[in-house]
C-alpha cells in the first residue's frame, strides 16, 4: 500500500497530529507561513499552491540556538518527532543541500541531526506557480519524487496520497481506515496537473533560460561589471540570505548566563559587511559587489564543486523578499548575456 | 555518536609568558589530550566573551601542554591578555591541515616569518629541529617591527642560532641602540643565492602585505607556486567548514587549510586582503 487517497485534508492531519506536533502554511497577506495545527480550531486545511515564504531551514537550523555550555557540556536537546505539511519539491531539494552540509561524516552536526531523524514531511505537488517560482531553471519539478515521507498530489475530488519512506508506508498501514482506493481517473488528472503546473513554470521563466550550464557562466565571470552594478539597487538587508533555504552561513557567539557560559549559534550573513573580517581588520569583500558575487559563486560553484550539486533551487524566496526587486534570475542572465559578445575568459574557481 | 562540534575541551592557564609590549604566550593544560599537527590551528574560547582562532606555537610532541601565542588585536584577545594564570579557556579542535611534513624530506626549507607570524613557525621549527637529519637544512629568515617586537626571544637569539642544519638571519623595520643585525623588512634579508632553488620549499606566515611581497620575492627566486606554503589567517569560525566566513574562493580556510600552496590560492585577487 503506497499511494492511496483521501477526499478531505483534515481527517489526515488530525491524524499526524495525534502522534505529533504538526506545522501547516497558512496565508498571510499574499504569503503562506507555517503555522502549528490546531485541529481543534483549523476547520479547515489549505492546500498551498507554492512554497512558504519562509525558508524550511528553520525547522532543522533555527535562526538562533544553544550550541555548547561552558564548563558542562551541552547535548543537543530532545527533539520529539514533528510534522511538516506543505513542502514542495523545491524545500526538499533545499533539504537535501543542508544534509550535505550538516550530515557529512566526519563533522556531523548533532543539533542538526537530532532534528533531521525526528521531522516528518509532508510534502505536496505545486500548482499555479508565483512570478517568482523558477525551479525549473535550476533542474527542479512542480512536484517531488523522492525526500518525503507522504506527498499529497491535489485532484478535482480529493488528494492522492504517496508514501515515499518506511516512515510513510509505516502511516499508511496504521491508518488504512481514513483512506480508501485512489479512484482510477484520479492518476491520469494529477499526471496532467503536474504537466501543466511544469509547462507554466517553464513558459513563466523562458525569458531567463541561459544558453550554458549556470557553473560554466558564473566561474567565467570573474571580472563582470554585473555585480558593482546589481549592488546598486541593493540595500544590505539580508533578508536573500535568511529566506533562502540553502544558506546556510552561521555566527558562533559566547554568552554570559546567570550560572554558566554558553555558546549560540546564529543564521548569518555574507551579505554583512563584516561577515570576513578578521581582528586586525584585513577584510576580503569590503565591497558589496564582491559580496554578492561570493554568494553567487558560492551557490552555483563552489558549492557545485565540493558537493556536486547547485546550492540553489529556484525557489524565488530571496526574488520575492528583496525590496528592491533584484532578480538572481536577470542577474544570472545579464552574465549569460555578457559572455555571449566575449570569447571564454580563464576559467577561475 | 560523534561529539558536539561547538563544545570546547576544558582548559586550564598553567603559565603566560609576556613576548612583546602586545603579545603574550598562554601555556594551557586541557583536560583530555589535545593532539594536533603542526600547522593545524584551534579555537581558543574566553567563555562568555568570545573565540578566536590560533595556531599553536608549541611542538605537537608535547601532549600534556599546548602554548598559544596571542597579539592583542581585537575584542577577544584584549580581554585573553588580562587573564591570569589558573584561569579556565576552552580548546575546539584542531581544525584543518598541518604542514606536510613528510614532503620536506631531503629538502632546503626556507621559511619566513614576521610578527606574529612566528608562532604556527615556532611550531613548525620545532617539529623540523626534532628530526633536523631529515632536511636538507633549515633556512629561516624573520622580521619584526622593533628587536623588542620579536616573540621569543630568549631562544630566537640564543639556542636556535646555534642549532646545526638551521641557518637564521634577522631584521627589524626600525632599530634600537643595541641592535646589530639588519635594518629593513624582511625581504631584505631574502637573498636567491641562499636558496637551493631545484630542492627547496618555502614556508611563508606573517602579516598579509609581509606575505604579499615575501611571495612575490620567492617567486623571482624561482620557487615554483607549489613549493610555496602560505599559513593563511580569514575570519575562521565553526572549524569545520561549515559557517562560511573563512572561505577563499572555493575553499574554506578551516578546514582545506590553514596551510595552502601558493598554487592553490594565486588565482583569488583578495587572499592577501
Amino acid at each position: 500500500m503506497e499511494t492511496v487517497f483521501i477526499s478531505e485534508l483534515k481527517p489526515l492531519l488530525d491524524a499526524i497530529a495525534e502522534q505529533m506536533e504538526l506545522y501547516i502554511p497558512k496565508k498571510s497577506g499574499e504569503y503562506y507561513v507555517y503555522i502549528k495545527y490546531d485541529p481543534s480550531s483549523e476547520k479547515s486545511v489549505e492546500f498551498n499552491n507554492i512554497r512558504t515564504c519562509t525558508p524550511i531551514k528553520e525547522f532543522l537550523f533555527p535562526l538562533c540556538e544553544l550550541a555548547a555550555i561552558f564548563p558542562e557540556p551541552a547535548e543537543p536537546e530532545e527533539i520529539k518527532p514533528f510534522a511538516v505539511f506543505g513542502l514542495k519539491d523545491c524545500d526538499l531539494r533545499s533539504i537535501e543541500i543542508l544534509d550535505k552540509v550538516f550530515l557529512e561524516d566526519e563533522f556531523e552536526d548533532l543539533f542538526y541531526v537530532a532534528r533531521r531523524e525526528k521531522m516528518f514531511i509532508i510534502s505536496s505537488d505545486c500548482f499555479e506557480p508565483g512570478e517568482s517560482c523558477c525551479c525549473t531553471l535550476f533542474g527542479g519539478r512542480s512536484y517531488a519524487e523522492k525526500g518525503f515521507d507522504l506527498n499529497l498530489a491535489k485532484v478535482k475530488n480529493g488528494f492522492i496520497v504517496e508514501a515515499g519512506s518506511d516512515k510513510g508506508k509505516e502511516f499508511l498501514q496504521e491508518h488504512k481506515d481514513i483512506f480508501v482506493e485512489v479512484p482510477p481517473e484520479a492518476l491520469a488528472e494529477r499526471d496532467s496537473i503536474r504537466t501543466q503546473t511544469q509547462k507554466q513554470l517553464e513558459e513563466n521563466n523562458v525569458e531567463y533560460k541561459l544558453d550554458a550550464p549556470v557553473n560554466e557562466i558564473m566561474e567565467n565571470s570573474p571580472d563582470s561589471d554585473v555585480f558593482d552594478i546589481e549592488s546598486q539597487k541593493c540595500v544590505e538587508c539580508q533578508a536573500c540570505t535568511r529566506v533562502c533555504p540553502t544558506c546556510h552561513c552561521f555566527y558562533l557567539y559566547d554568552t554570559k548566563q546567570k550560572d554558566y557560559f554558553a555558546k549560540m549559534k546564529m543564521w548569518d550573513s555574507c551579505m554583512r559587511l563584516a561577515y570576513a573580517e578578521v581582528a586586525g581588520g584585513a577584510n576580503p569583500r569590503k565591497v558589496l559587489g564582491a559580496r554578492i558575487k561570493h554568494r553567487l559563486m558560492h551557490k552555483f560553484s563552489f558549492f557545485f564543486d565540493r558537493y556536486g550539486i547547485d546550492m540553489c533551487v529556484g525557489c524565488g524566496r530571496c526574488i520575492d523578499a528583496d525590496s528592491h526587486k533584484m532578480d538572481i534570475r536577470v542577474v544570472l542572465k545579464k552574465l549569460n548575456e555578457e559572455l555571449k559578445d566575449k570569447p571564454k575568459a580563464k576559467v577561475a574557481k | 555518536m560523534n561529539r558536539n562540534l561547538y563544545q570546547p575541551i576544558d582548559c586550564e592557564i598553567v603559565d603566560i609568558i609576556d613576548e612583546s609590549p602586545t603579545i603574550k604566550s598562554f601555556v594551557v593544560v586541557p583536560e583530555e589530550k589535545i593532539s594536533f599537527q603542526t600547522g593545524q590551528f584551534v579555537e581558543l574560547t574566553l567563555p562568555g566573551v568570545g573565540e578566536a582562532p590560533f595556531t599553536p606555537s608549541s611542538s605537537p610532541a608535547d601532549t600534556e601542554k599546548m602554548e598559544i601565542t596571542i597579539v592583542k588585536a581585537g575584542r577577544v584577545t584584549n580581554l585573553l591578555h588580562q587573564c591570569k594564570k589558573e584561569q579556565k579557556v576552552g580548546i575546539r579542535g584542531p581544525f584543518g591541515n598541518g604542514y606536510p611534513i613528510d614532503d620536506f624530506v631531503g629538502k632546503q626549507i626556507y621559511i619566513v616569518g614576521g610578527g606574529v607570524g612566528l608562532a604556527p613557525i615556532r611550531s613548525l621549527f620545532l617539529t623540523l629541529v626534532d628530526r633536523i637529519k631529515d632536511f636538507k637544512s633549515v633556512v629561516c629568515r624573520f622580521g619584526a617591527k622593533t628587536p623588542d617586537d620579536f616573540i621569543y626571544k630568549k631562544t630566537l637569539f640564543g639556542s636556535w642560532q646555534k642549532i646545526a642544519g638551521v641557518n637564521m638571519k634577522l631584521t627589524v623595520d626600525e632599530a634600537d641602540g643595541e641592535w646589530k643585525g639588519n635594518v629593513g623588512v624582511v625581504t631584505t634579508i631574502l637573498a636567491a643565492k641562499d636558496v637551493d632553488i631545484k630542492n627547496a620549499v618555502a614556508v611563508v606566515c606573517g602579516p598579509p602585505i609581509m606575505m604579499k611581497f615575501t611571495t612575490l620575492k620567492l617567486l623571482e627566486f624561482g620557487f615554483a607556486a607549489k613549493d610555496i606554503y602560505l599559513s593563511m589567517e580569514k575570519n575562521m569560525s565553526c572549524g569545520v567548514g561549515k559557517c562560511g566566513h573563512c572561505m577563499i574562493g572555493k575553499y574554506y580556510v578551516c578546514k582545506d587549510g590553514p596551510v595552502f600552496t601558493y598554487e592553490q590560492i594565486e588565482q583569488y585577487p583578495d587572499i592577501f586582503d
